[in-house]
């Protein structure tokens, strides 16, 4: 597939478009609980936001634009020392 | 239809992640299977064992060149101050040693060195080994004592 | 010109080391061969039984305090020694951390992790547990944890709100559940045979459960796994059986003309309390002549009560008018150890064990070195 071809995922569920199969792994891998959303932690609140593309960097709850990337879920290994 | 997706990636979440397979260390559940295998491996803790002894017979004592029978310098290997200074004192207390000393060349080498000088009545090697019998002999007398002025404490 | 054998007093003589106002003198032992002639010195281990000798002064878990006397400061130090570096306990080596919200970053968390202190079951800790090598190849890692090698715990930590809370709380581990991580959090994970070795009393936990390892606030988490091994304080001093183990010579305080009524007074101020006492002057020290007492019955005099206790501060060498009175020294071959263990071994254990382990590698040397000739 070359980079024109490409399509941002929606998330929305039409998996044909674009590579068809090849897109879904990607929109799962970046999808949230809010579909199509990548969810931060509100600096001000502490709340879990869900953000997409179409929504301002802004917290739901209390207003606030500091929003925070989420911590790996991947295990790190470290030595004691 | 996101739904599910996320879904089935939270099921896999608890302490586990796909691409943990380039993590090298035990990844929990592995791991714990590999040490409960282990109650009817006997066999391989034998082999650990094996593997323990086959490091003791390195041969870490070495003479240095241009020795003769009664002055000579040993090296040791993996060895510091701490055996070098005590068997030094022990060898000195040696009436048939006219000279002994230790020295560690470079501290970032672990290496140490012992130089013991005879009179004609023994050989250098015949020292070292006298000195690290003594040694030995001088522990099992601390250890006694040690434990009897325990007691004796004790029953204060 | 014949040998004079030395008195008594000479060879009590020898052993100390003389301290002046400025200097030290007579540092180094001098009973080797040939030293002094016509005396023998030469290693004799009856003659070494018999001027050896141990005494307690004390004897806990976590604090023993003993003399060793008769002994050469080569010897005691090769205990020490061995006792800070080379006597293995059980410490936690590796973390996987698989979440850590909280503020104290993940490698300063490991490190904390590390030097906390746990105890077992001695069975288990000194027998059953052996060495955990790692493997030179680098994909066998995970076919080298045992039961018998690696001990695996747990910390699982959320902090949350107390619903329960006062209003206007601010005490946030009233106002939080969680918000204090202690080492008591951490969880034993046993694992095969370790079960009959770590349980009930003997299970695997951290000597002290009041270690703050973190602080959390609600929403924070902390979630890991670690794996315990053997290891020795030469190679990280989390090992370390013992917070330190010291030892210093004996003090000597030698009172040679009297030191009377005030100048008594302020002499004992001149060390540590119950170093010095006053005791009253005999009618019959006074009537001998020539004792320095004569005409002073009844009057405070000096007297050295527990040199022990002494931290040889020299003070007492300020002072013009104690000047030639007295002499201050310490005795060559009286250690007197502290030990102080970290927890896992007893505190007079971790001491026996050093003479044990430099017994092993005199015998382990030995056989080097008919190896070598051979």
């Amino acid at each position: 597939m070359s980079r024109e071809e490409y399509q941002v995922p929606t998330g929305s569920g039409s998996p044909t478009v674009g590579g068809g199969s090849f897109n879904a792994p990607a929109a799962r891998d970046y999808a949230g609980e809010g579909g199509g959303a990548i969810h931060y932690i509100c600096g001000d609140c502490s709340a879990r936001v869900p953000l997409d593309k179409a929504t301002g960097i802004r917290c739901q709850k209390c207003g606030a634009r500091v929003l925070y990337k989420e911590r790996t879920k991947r295990m790190v290994q470290f030595e004691a020392r | 239809m996101a739904r599910t997706k996320t879904k089935k990636e939270e099921s896999v979440e608890p302490g586990s992640d796909v691409v943990m397979d380039e993590v090298p260390t035990s990844h929990q559940p592995e791991s714990r299977d590999d040490m409960s295998v282990d109650e009817d491996e006997n066999d391989e803790v034998e082999v650990e064992d094996n593997d323990a002894e086959v490091e003791d017979d390195v041969q870490r004592v070495r003479l240095l060149p241009g020795s003769t029978p009664t002055a000579a310098s040993f090296e040791f290997l993996n060895e510091g101050h701490t055996l070098g200074n005590a068997l030094r004192y022990i060898i000195m207390k040696n009436p048939d040693v006219e000279f002994c000393a230790y020295a560690i060349p470079h501290p970032s080498e672990p290496k140490m060195n012992v130089r013991i000088q005879t009179f004609d009545s023994t050989t250098a090697v015949e020292a070292l080994e006298k000195g690290l019998r003594d040694l030995q002999e001088l522990c099992d007398v601390v250890t006694d004592q040690f434990v009897v002025a325990r007691e004796k404490f004790m029953a204060k | 010109m014949p040998h004079k054998p030395p008195t008594k007093e000479e060879l009590e003589e020898r052993k100390i080391v003389g301290i002046k106002d400025e200097t030290i003198t007579h540092v180094s032992s001098s009973d080797f061969p040939g030293h002094y002639p016509g005396e023998d010195h030469s290693w004799d281990i009856e003659s070494f039984r018999r001027g050896f000798s141990v005494e307690f002064h004390q004897n806990d878990p976590f604090e023993a305090s003993f003399s060793l006397i008769g002994i050469d400061a080569s010897i005691a130090n090769a205990f020490r020694r061995i006792m800070i570096a080379d006597i293995p306990t059980l410490a936690i080596e590796t973390v996987f951390i698989n979440n850590n919200t909280s503020v104290i970053q993940d490698e300063v968390l490991s490190h904390r992790l590390g030097l906390i202190p746990f105890k077992g079951g001695h069975e288990g800790l000194h027998n059953f547990l052996k060495w955990w090598r790692k493997p030179t190849d680098e994909s066998e890692i995970n076919n080298s944890y045992y039961d018998n090698n690696t001990v695996s715990l747990r910390l699982e930590i959320q902090c949350e709100h107390n619903e329960k809370a006062a209003a206007g709380e601010t005490d946030p581990t009233k106002l939080y559940k969680h918000a204090h991580v202690y080492a008591r959090d951490i969880e034993f994970c046993p694992v095969g045979r370790q079960d009959k070795y770590f349980s009930g009393a003997d299970t695997i936990a951290p000597v002290n459960p009041d270690i703050l390892i973190a602080k959390l606030r609600p929403g924070q988490e902390i979630s890991l796994s670690m794996h315990m091994h053997k290891g020795v304080g030469s190679d990280h001093s989390k090992f370390s059986p013992v917070a330190t183990a010291s030892y210093r010579l004996m003090p000597v305080i030698k009172i040679e003309r009297p030191i009377l009524g005030r100048d008594a007074e302020k002499f004992m101020r001149c060390f540590p309390q119950g170093v010095i006492k006053l005791e009253k002057v005999t009618k019959k020290e006074a009537a001998k002549k020539g004792s320095g007492y004569e005409g002073h019955e009844g009057e405070d005099k000096a007297v050295v009560a527990d040199p022990m206790r002494d931290t040889v501060s020299r003070e007492c060498l300020r002072h013009e008018e104690f000047k030639g009175k007295v002499k201050l020294g310490r005795r060559r071959d009286h250690f007197i150890y502290l030990v102080e263990s970290t927890g896992q071994w007893e505190s007079d254990a971790i001491f026996l064990e050093s003479v044990a382990h430099l017994k092993k590698r005199a015998q382990d040397l030995e056989k080097q070195v008919q190896n070598m000739v051979r």
